[in-house]
């Protein structure tokens, strides 16, 4: 009974994350308009005015409306957070599926190496990887950070249904390793994709705002709401609205996210 | 010991959800000791029955009364739990433990529960139980995980936890379902000598007549909750008023008794076996020829039946057949030895294998019913797709799915659906080889001649070769000509298997002989 109730707060939950993310992404493509100034407008308003009126979430250090770059801001995050998502999907999860079923060497070379991979802190790759490459790929770092341990779920998911009567029935007709990879992408990606995404989302979305609080993330003038947090620390004790509007944002996009998994545990951030 | 344990009237039952009940205006008057065996269909109300007085189904708004003992007469709505000590015994298959915990433990803790008594004082219980059954493994057995288990050890260790706890009622659900006949003999047996010893009454849920053959008592006949026929068990074998209850016991294997001999198949071979050890742990072969080595052959279109209980050795038999597992000796496939092969030619070569199985987590359960019957002609001939939709049309109608959803998931269907899908998977395969596990298991009495009928059609017509599994010799006289008896891991008697009927040499042949022919057998089932 309990399980069951648990199981219908599940599907209740997915939707209102789905739902969530829905509106983030309305407004992300409403931004200009939702906006009243252009990213990184300097001296809109006067500087540390508290929320009013006129400036619903009050203005920063240099006088920029917070309202209208949080907006821009979740745009950013947003934007870097789907893509490096998708770059989770595809080398996380579908790999971890066909790895499974490509031959003994490399296979478990690939499990023994991303498991190394999944064992360090997302957040620490993440930062190896942008020093090897250039700031500018925070997102495809975030992403890349993350898809070791979705491949390790896919791969160990994969493995398990290898060794299942079915499996075992389908090669003893003479079905392929290459027609089982297509069973597993087929059926058992398509099945768990949305939840794969949502989960990725939330995962890249910590990993790459924290880079970016940390200085290794978005270039300024452009901002995300890691930077824009980060930004406020000179003035957050004095006015509490620059740090705290983008910090709900982002809090927002991590929840609905993982609302739309069915609040399934997360990849490691 | 007399009187009425149960007694039951005009009982209606009403699964939550469904919209008509699944038992209607029923009534029963079970006597202390009694043997009462519910048999029909799925759908026929037996189940809801055993659950509604089990007290693990809910069953809103239950119409009709019911009276325990000597007790009063209570609305059946109202009925909160039984008043004395009653067992349930589950079948062993889907597994009713948890699959990796100790089955000893497990078990003592439901007779403990049961017992209301410390879990030590209830391990000596269940031992001592065990120890009473004869043929039951030792206690020390069931400390494995139980998912390790086989199925009749399964089966005794959760007899004995029934009969630890002394019942004055055993709920027997389908318990005999999926066990070979000598494993169903054994039980049935045990379960006899306990009632005999402790008199409890036994109400047991059958989708078969056997296990009113094996029973005895009394039996009641249901379709789609009603009763449709009653009677004692003696009388209903011998014969059925009404044609429900024909068409089920109509269902039962033939008599074995030695029939017409066929004609042996004289195309050319099609699997040829040489000095295979089925007991070697290496894949090389011994210096010297071994006595136990295999060699025979299977030409096209035969049927080789492999008998014995399980753990005998006619699944690494196949196992090794289909290149699954490399044994020393030699096995040569359509004129190819397969030891010669690598893993991606042998793959290529079992595409001419088709498998049908008593397993019914045998397909995928995420595939659609379409995609399943695609995949062989897809993934082999790779057929375009309208020629695919009319291959997978006429299999689906030889074998009645042709009017279902294509689209629904395997999952979806039931147990007799799945193995009618995995005919037609097996049909538009076009097979050399049809590898037939245990293909009736678990399913009942009309399903199994369905599917007895269509495995029969299906080897005239495509003119395959059969190598049919089973430890149950009615089977194996339906589907077969001659058969392999293997017992713990060697082969014990081979032969024409009317030659075996009439004149068997060994005692594990003896004892699968005996173990069928404790069904009373109908004279109709025709020979292929």
């Amino acid at each position: 009974m309990i399980l069951r109730q648990i199981s219908r707060l599940r599907g209740a939950f997915m939707i209102a994350g789905w739902s969530g993310l829905g509106l983030v992404g309305l407004i992300v493509a409403l931004g200009d308009f939702l906006a009243r100034f252009p990213a990184g407008h300097l001296h809109a308003g006067p500087a540390l005015a508290p929320p009013s009126a006129l400036y619903p979430f009050g203005t920063d250090l240099l006088g920029r409306d917070v309202w209208s770059e949080t907006v821009h801001a979740l745009g950013v995050t947003a934007a870097n957070g789907a893509a490096a998502a998708v770059l989770t999907l595809v080398l996380g999860g579908a790999l971890g599926f066909v790895a499974m079923r490509l031959g003994a060497a490399p296979r478990l070379f690939l499990r023994w190496l991303m498991g190394v991979l999944a064992a360090a802190p997302a957040l620490l790759l993440a930062i190896v990887l942008i020093g090897l490459s250039a700031r500018g790929y925070a997102g495809v770092a975030a992403g890349l950070a993350a898809a070791p341990l979705a491949f390790v779920r896919a791969f160990d998911r994969a493995r398990s249904q290898s060794r299942s009567r079915r499996s075992e029935y389908a090669r003893a007709t003479g079905i392929s390793a290459a027609t089982l990879i297509r069973r597993d992408l087929v059926y058992e990606f398509r099945g768990v994709f949305l939840s794969t995404a949502a989960r990725a989302l939330a995962a890249v979305a910590i990993v790459y705002s924290t880079v970016s609080f940390l200085g290794f993330g978005a270039e300024p003038p452009r901002r995300d709401l890691g930077l824009m947090i980060a930004a406020a620390e000179a003035s957050y004790l004095g006015a509490w609205w620059t740090a705290a509007f983008p910090a709900l944002f982002l809090i927002a996009l991590i929840l609905f996210a993982r609302l739309a998994a069915g609040l399934d545990e997360g990849e490691r951030a | 010991m007399s009187g009425v344990l149960v007694e039951i009237r005009d009982l209606a039952l009403t699964r939550p959800g469904a919209d008509r009940p699944g038992l209607e205006r029923f009534s029963l008057s079970l006597q202390r000791a009694e043997i009462v065996t519910l048999l029909g269909e799925a759908d026929s109300g037996k189940d809801l029955l055993l659950r509604y007085l089990d007290g693990s189904e809910r069953c809103d708004g239950a119409l009709g009364s019911v009276r325990f003992g000597e007790g009063e007469v209570l609305p059946a709505g109202r009925r909160t739990g039984l008043p004395f000590r009653a067992a349930y015994l589950p079948p062993a298959r889907p597994l009713p433990l948890s699959p990796r915990a100790s089955a000893a433990s497990q078990l003592s803790r439901i007779v403990a529960r049961k017992l209301e008594c410390p879990r030590g004082a209830a391990r000596e219980d269940l031992r001592a139980a065990l120890a009473r059954i004869e043929g039951a493994p030792p206690f020390d057995q069931f400390r494995r995980p139980a998912e390790s288990l086989s199925d009749a050890a399964l089966s005794f260790g959760l007899l004995a936890a029934a009969l630890a706890i002394a019942p004055e009622l055993v709920l027997c659900d389908h318990f005999f379902d999926g066990l070979s006949p000598a494993s169903a003999a054994a039980l049935c047996s045990a379960l006899r000598a306990e009632r005999a010893r402790l008199g409890f009454a036994i109400l047991y849920a059958a989708s078969g007549p056997q296990a009113v053959a094996r029973l005895g008592g009394r039996a009641i006949v249901l379709r789609q909750g009603r009763i449709v026929e009653e009677g004692d068990a003696e009388h209903l074998m011998s014969g059925q008023t009404h044609a429900y209850t024909r068409s089920l016991f109509g269902a039962l294997p033939q008599p074995l008794s030695p029939a017409p001999q066929r004609p042996t198949p004289r195309g050319e071979p099609l699997l040829q076996v040489y000095g295979l050890l089925l007991q070697s742990g290496g894949r090389k072969a011994p210096k010297a020829p071994s006595r136990h080595a295999l060699n025979f052959e299977l030409r096209r279109g035969a049927s080789l039946a492999l008998l014995g209980e399980e753990g005998s050795g006619r699944r690494a038999l196949m196992r090794a057949v289909l290149g699954l597992e490399r044994r020393p000796g030699r096995i040569v496939f359509d004129a190819v030895d397969i030891g010669l092969l690598s893993e991606t030619m042998m793959l290529r070569l079992r595409r001419r294998v088709a498998i049908v199985t008593g397993a019914d987590d045998a397909l995928d359960p995420r595939m659609s019913l379409f995609d399943t019957v695609d995949e062989p002609l897809r993934a082999h001939l790779r057929l375009s797709e309208d020629l695919a939709a009319g291959y997978r049309e006429t299999a689906l109608k030889r074998v009645g799915l042709h009017a279902y959803d294509g689209r629904a998931p395997v999952s979806s269907l039931s147990p007799f659906d799945r193995r009618r899908l995995q005919i037609a998977r097996a049909i538009v395969a076009a097979p050399l080889l049809v590898v037939v596990d245990e293909p009736l298991r678990g399913l009942d009495a009309i399903a199994q001649t369905t599917i007895r009928d269509l495995l029969a059609e299906f080897r005239v017509e495509q003119q395959a070769a059969f190598l049919v599994i089973t430890s149950d010799f009615a089977i194996a006289q339906v589907l077969a000509d001659e058969a392999m008896v293997f017992s713990e891991g060697k082969l014990a008697e081979r032969g024409q298997i009317r030659s075996l009927l009439s004149a068997p040499k060994t005692e594990a042949t003896r004892a699968l002989i005996a173990a069928a022919a404790r069904r009373p057998l109908s004279p109709a089932a025709a020979p292929v």
